[in-house]
């Protein structure tokens, strides 16, 4: 890894957030620069431990476990496995220059290590973790971190720390802190669930006793919008607040009221309602309150998705026969048809980098499975195979994930898979129904 | 191509056309019109709970909280960059996550559905079973329907709800509009047989509530309905 390679790296991240923000103006196309290029090369990591420095045995381990985890997740690194190249994994201070000199002999990058402690002081409980990272490039101990909370937060430690990695060589703010909503099975009712990223720590979120379907988040990761049936015979389109649980409806028209998604600036709601005979799209102003219809059409419309850029919507339609995936302005004009392989293809998902949707296809074997197609059609690939009915595609953040729920392993649980179709990896492995995932936006 | 469908749909479900054609030719002529945008403008009263009304105008929230991305500001959540001498950060709990407030209270649901079932079983109403990907009404399911109908004329009082359900293949979005595509069927062959469409509720449970779990034909099969639950109470 050179020097430049690096500067690469950072200035590819920098594109990403001056497209985010609008700097570079991309046009029609939606599509983002991206760190993410075939040609981007992962910057080589080694973690060379979390030192135990008082607490149970466990837990210099399940940091070091986590953090790991994270950063293979991230794809911005490369994780190599030091012992293998010969080096020591041990006690490494500030000034461990002999580890230093092996690694950068060894072509690796980056190390990493730390501390961790848990301390029981009558009943507070408190626990710490400490980070540092070493640049073969400069060769010099770029900087660290030192964290503090209750033995709660111990994950989400190494979460941040991961992603203050992630932050530092590419500019984008990392995945580790994400989280994702679910529906999960109680009982013979369906609920609202959050979990971390990786599918840890799962917390309900309603408990109506019925049915909650297709949860979307606010781009500002404190609402979560969804379907809820309020009396069992009629559908709401309901938001609630996560930090304080207070809930509100937007819309509670006669029939279908489903597949509500905020667009980028959080101000508007695009959804699916048939009170006017047919399922069709609509976009509520959520300032002003007012509806206005997007589709007009004797066939289906539905499950709405933003460009990045809020101009844009994908969504799937059977006005063709079979469902298909659509493109429109998000003001109802100009639709043209995405889908043409297939003779079922929806549930569209539009990458936060805009180069991908992402969306259930039907193969020729009527099975179930993820495809991803660029916006212009001319790019198409199938991500998963084999049994099982995948389903609810939704982006991580940094456009380099997919996760969804499938029946591959026979009851339907979350899954996340690599936006190249590597890497699957269950999420959920309680339960007896997980399902419609949603991944939240970085902070 | 959608037109195409409509007529299927009007001669698939026969002499339902009347009813069919009326709402296929409001459609059609809707979609002639080039500015699409009906400015729906509405200002419902009805607030949280306001449940499904029929008028167009209301159905619209009373009270939305600001979910505009300005209006999230700083969560503190934010990366502060690795720092040579890193002083403590200290790290909360996470999103505090309250269980959001229970719209219908979990039990009420189930007295309701008990309820519901109870009276559904006693009636005897038979379900209609549909075709892969088809909201079609088969002969043997019109048969059966001659009988729901039957009973509903000789128990004038009883109100009708129609459930849509599908098999776990395809989509949850997909699935819950083709679920109300067969409940829609299922509503319109009961009003040519004469029940007053005002005694039929319908309402879509897509894949979401199905009546057998495995991942076999013989259970698909059973997926694929319309269910026809007496109405308890209000």
């Amino acid at each position: 890894m050179t020097q430049t390679t690096f500067i690469g790296a950072i200035l590819g991240g920098l594109l990403v957030l001056a497209g985010a923000v609008g700097i570079l103006d991309s046009g029609a196309a939606d599509v983002f620069l991206e760190a993410t290029r075939p040609d981007f090369q992962k910057i080589s990591l080694g973690v060379v431990g979390i030192q135990n420095t008082g607490g149970p045995d466990w837990l210099g381990g399940r940091i070091e476990e986590v953090l790991k985890k994270d950063v293979k997740r991230s794809l911005v690194f490369d994780l190599v496995d030091l012992p293998s190249l010969g080096i020591k994994v041990r006690e490494v201070s500030n000034g461990a220059t002999a580890i230093f000199k092996q690694a950068a002999d060894n072509g690796v990058s980056l190390l990493v290590w730390g501390k961790a402690s848990l301390k029981e002081t009558g009943k507070e409980a408190d626990a710490t973790m400490e980070g540092f990272v070493y640049d073969s490039s400069s060769d010099e101990v770029v900087g660290g971190k030192r964290y503090a909370g209750s033995p709660s937060v111990l994950r989400l430690m190494a979460h941040r720390f991961a992603d203050e990695l992630v932050f530092r060589y590419t500019g984008e703010p990392g995945i580790a802190r994400t989280k994702i909503t679910y529906v999960a099975e109680q009982g013979s009712a369906r609920e609202l669930y959050v979990m971390d990223y990786d599918g840890y720590d799962p917390r309900q979120l309603t408990a109506d006793g019925f049915l909650n379907l297709m949860p979307r988040w606010s781009p500002d990761r404190r609402f979560i919008v969804f379907t809820a049936y309020r009396n069992r015979n009629s559908q709401d389109i309901d938001v609630i607040e996560l930090a304080t649980g207070k809930r509100w409806t937007y819309v509670s028209y006669a029939g279908l009221n489903i597949t509500p998604a905020f667009s980028p600036d959080g101000i508007f709601l695009a959804f699916a309602s048939s009170y006017e005979g047919n399922s069709e799209l609509y976009r509520l102003d959520t300032r002003t309150k007012s509806v206005q219809r997007l589709t007009v059409n004797p066939s289906g419309d539905l499950s709405p998705s933003w460009s990045p850029t809020g101009r844009e919507l994908a969504f799937t339609s059977d006005r063709g026969g079979g469902p298909q995936i659509f493109l429109m302005s998000s003001d109802g004009t100009n639709v043209r048809r995405l889908t043409f392989e297939g003779d079922y293809n929806a549930a569209p998902a539009w990458s936060p980098r805009g180069n991908w949707i992402a969306y259930v296809c039907r193969t020729p074997r009527k099975e179930y499975k993820l495809c991803v197609m660029s916006p212009d059609g001319q790019k198409r690939m199938q991500l998963t195979t084999g049994p099982g009915v995948d389903d609810s595609p939704s982006w991580s953040p940094d456009g380099r994930h997919l996760v969804f729920s499938s029946t591959a392993d026979g009851k339907s649980h979350i899954y996340m898979i690599n936006a190249d179709g590597k890497d699957l990896e269950r999420l959920t492995f309680e339960g007896t129904h997980n399902s419609a995932p949603a991944w939240s936006p970085a902070s | 191509m959608g037109k195409f469908i409509c007529v299927a749909a009007m001669i698939l479900v026969g002499s339902v056309a009347v009813l069919t054609a009326s709402g296929c030719g409001k459609k059609s002529l809707q979609s002639g019109g080039e500015a699409q945008s009906a400015q729906q403008g509405a200002m419902a009263k009805g607030g949280a709970g306001g449940g499904g009304s029929n008028g167009a105008q209301s159905g619209v929230g009373s009270n939305f909280p600001d979910t505009s991305l300005q209006a999230g500001g700083g969560s503190g959540e934010g990366l502060r960059g690795l720092d040579k001498n890193p002083s403590e950060e200290r790290l909360g709990g996470g999103t505090l996550m309250a269980k959001a407030d229970s719209a219908g209270s979990a039990s009420r649901q189930l007295d309701d559905m008990r309820a519901e079932q109870a009276a559904s079983s006693a009636a005897g109403l038979r379900d209609v079973y549909f075709g892969y990907d088809s909201w079609t009404i088969s002969e043997e399911g019109r048969q059966a329907l001659v009988r729901d109908a039957d009973w509903l004329k000789a128990n004038p009082s009883a109100a009708i709800k129609i459930e849509g359900h599908c098999d776990e293949r395809g989509t949850t979005a997909y699935n819950l509009v083709l679920g109300e595509k067969r409940a829609k069927s299922v509503r319109n062959y009961l009003v040519e047989l004469g029940v007053s469409a005002n005694r039929l509720s319908v309402v879509s449970y897509g894949k979401e509530r199905p009546f057998c779990a495995e991942h076999a034909e013989s259970c698909y099969q059973q997926n694929r309905r319309g269910h026809l639950a007496v109405k308890a109470g209000k």
